[in-house]
């Protein structure tokens, strides 16, 4: 099976500060794949590296098989990349953002307009999407943020956090659309605080202070630690490391 | 990369028309400037409260005083008063000037012999108060000669040049012009850029594969724009209402208020890149534009400044466009005689631009 992430080593420092420490990671296509770790561990800083956000000080790393030091407008077109905040434009309408995403993306203007309902049906997002994102509900205008964040069908999605905030049966039904995308050939790759959501993923890695010291299979990792759930596997591994987790 | 660019451009002027204060901004400011500093900031000294204290009562005194309030400079229809009062009056702010005829002055007059006039004037207020004084001089020289008959063998003939009739708003409008622009494209550009740093749309822009220059162009076009039409906004009322006559080439003004624009568009883009709210964002506009008009030549004359300061000026882009805007609207001025200016622009417009354009770049990349 192919490979939709690859990194080897991979390290950033700010500084003296080391925010991501050598990691590795392979994550295969269609794979929900959990990239968990406590507050400051480094997620965020190594998601911004391989978005192309953010050059790496060393190690090497390629997504969607395009490199992240050469290539990285080559990877801004094949990925999505949906954040906590939902960065939409509070101001405009649902239909706007939407628009403007796609016109950003170069969807065909014919293709914009009908991939824009298919969406937003599929999303559950039809009745909403004339009114300003900045008025609609945590769990719909984190839905319009994962529609903007698929209009142009990335093979990769990138999803920080996306359910911070959210109420249990929004987080329930938005990890049903997630499965679906993954059905569908979609890998996704998703941070997370919530430990119930990172059991949905197929398999997660665990990162603590720039380091990732665990990656397997949810049910694997739990029977490894002899532990009743994830959440008490996590635990128990970021206090066997100590520090400031 | 059109596509982008217009798709940015639609944005940004939706976001404009949406938001309730930028739109006030936008649309009250050019308005509120120009009749504030239209009216308010009038430098004219007219319709001076001039207390009289006539102690000749002749016909001749009542003559000079009648000359004196025939133009619309002096007013004199306080009732007589005492020189006491006068002092008084001047305290109170009741009076800017007050004459004082001399017991025997048409006596003199007629016998052809020196006579002295008192003017006493509220010096408070510099400027005007010798503005006064020449009045009252021209007005005194022009009673002399009418009474006598003598005239002086020297005399000036003095002509006024581009405001005959010496209005203020003729030259505050087109500063006006020139700061609105400055500000709004300054601050709007600064702005907007910010604000999608703030709630994070910049950062997902940043995972498009929007290129930095078409973001540059779309989120400069518009204020380029907005800037265009406040400008047309103040020169639209400013020649139907104030009716300032428009002297020069309203193509040559347009395109060289362009050129200018780099220098405005660039600042706000450096403003941008040097601040994480929009507050901060906004501080620092007013900062530029604070420094930008106060040595631009707007309101005191460059040349009334001290030495250093003067070479300060040099280094203002501002002050080029405000002499090209005076220039061309007042004078007429074209490109011949505002080659100077238009080369400082340039130099000015190019630098700044490709400046913050390189360093934005670097930021969002």
């Amino acid at each position: 099976m192919e490979n939709a992430v690859v990194i080897d080593r991979l390290t950033k420092k700010f500084g003296d500060f080391t925010a991501v420490d050598e990691i590795g990671l392979t994550v295969q296509k269609g794979e929900i794949f959990g990239f968990l770790g406590a507050n400051g561990a480094g997620k965020t800083t190594a998601i911004r590296m391989l978005c192309g956000l953010l050059l790496p000080t060393s190690g090497s790393g390629s997504v969607g098989g395009f490199d992240i030091y050469k290539e990285t407008e080559r990877i801004k077109k094949s990925i999505g990349y949906m954040s906590q905040k939902f960065s939409l434009y509070q101001d405009l309408t649902g239909d706007e953002n939407l628009w403007f995403y796609g016109s950003v993306y170069q969807i065909p203007r014919r293709d914009l307009r009908k991939r824009m309902e298919e969406l937003t049906e599929t999303l559950g997002l039809s009745e909403f999407t004339n009114r300003p994102a900045g008025s609609l509900p945590v769990g719909w205008r984190q839905r319009l943020a994962l529609a903007t964040a698929l209009l142009h069908r990335p093979k990769i999605l990138f999803l920080d956090e996306p359910t911070a905030g959210i109420d249990p049966v929004f987080r329930r039904r938005f990890w049903e659309i997630l499965y679906r995308l993954a059905d569908e050939g979609t890998t996704l790759f998703v941070t997370t605080h919530y430990m119930d959501e990172a059991e949905f993923c197929r398999r997660i890695s665990i990162m603590h202070q720039g380091k990732i010291i665990e990656v397997g299979k949810p049910q694997d990792l739990i029977a490894r630690y002899d532990q009743p759930n994830l959440q008490e596997t996590f635990i128990t591994l970021i206090s066997q490391e100590g520090g400031n987790g | 990369m059109v596509r982008t660019i217009l798709a940015l451009m639609k944005k940004e002027f939706l976001q404009v028309i949406r938001d309730s204060n930028m739109l006030r901004m936008v649309f009250l400011m050019p308005i509120v400037q120009l009749f504030l500093l239209g009216y308010v900031a009038s430098t004219d000294v007219k319709l001076i409260s001039t207390a009289v204290y006539d102690d000749d009562r002749s016909g001749l005194s009542r003559e000079y005083v009648r000359s004196l309030s025939a133009g619309e400079y002096f007013i004199t229809d306080t009732p007589e008063i005492s020189l006491l009062e006068a002092e008084r009056g001047f305290r109170e702010s009741r009076y800017e000037v007050a004459l004082i005829i001399p017991r025997g002055f048409s006596r003199k007059l007629q016998e052809s012999k020196q006579v002295k006039i008192g003017l006493m004037v509220d010096g408070t207020n510099a400027n005007s108060a010798s503005i006064a004084l020449g009045y009252a001089n021209v007005i005194t020289r022009q009673f002399n000669e009418r009474v006598t008959g003598f005239s002086p063998p020297i005399t000036l003939r003095q002509k006024r040049l581009y405001n005959p009739e010496g209005e203020s708003v003729y030259f505050m409008v087109p500063g006006i012009v020139a700061t609105l622009l400055t500000m709004i494209t300054m601050l709007l550009t600064s702005m907007a850029i910010v604000r999608e740093r703030e709630i994070g749309t910049l950062e997902q822009l940043m995972v498009t594969p929007i290129s930095a220059t078409a973001l540059i162009l779309g989120k400069t076009i518009p204020f380029a724009l907005i800037g265009f039409l406040e400008m047309s906004v103040a020169l639209f009322l400013g020649v139907t209402w104030f009716r300032i006559p428009f002297a020069g080439s309203w193509g040559l003004l347009y395109a060289l208020s362009f050129l200018f624009l780099f220098t405005t568009l660039g600042t706000g883009m450096f403003i941008s890149t040097i601040s994480t709210t929009q507050q901060q964002a906004m501080f620092l506009t007013w900062f530029f534009a604070i420094f930008a008009i106060m040595t631009s030549g707007f309101f005191a004359p460059i040349a009334n400044m001290p030495r250093s300061i003067q070479y300060l000026t040099y280094l203002n882009p501002l002050r080029y466009f405000m002499t090209t805007v005076r220039g061309i609207m007042m004078k007429g001025a074209s490109l011949d005689v505002l080659y100077p200016q238009v080369m400082a622009m340039i130099i000015f417009g190019i630098t700044i631009f490709t400046f913050s354009w390189l360093r934005f770049s670097k930021r969002v990349k």
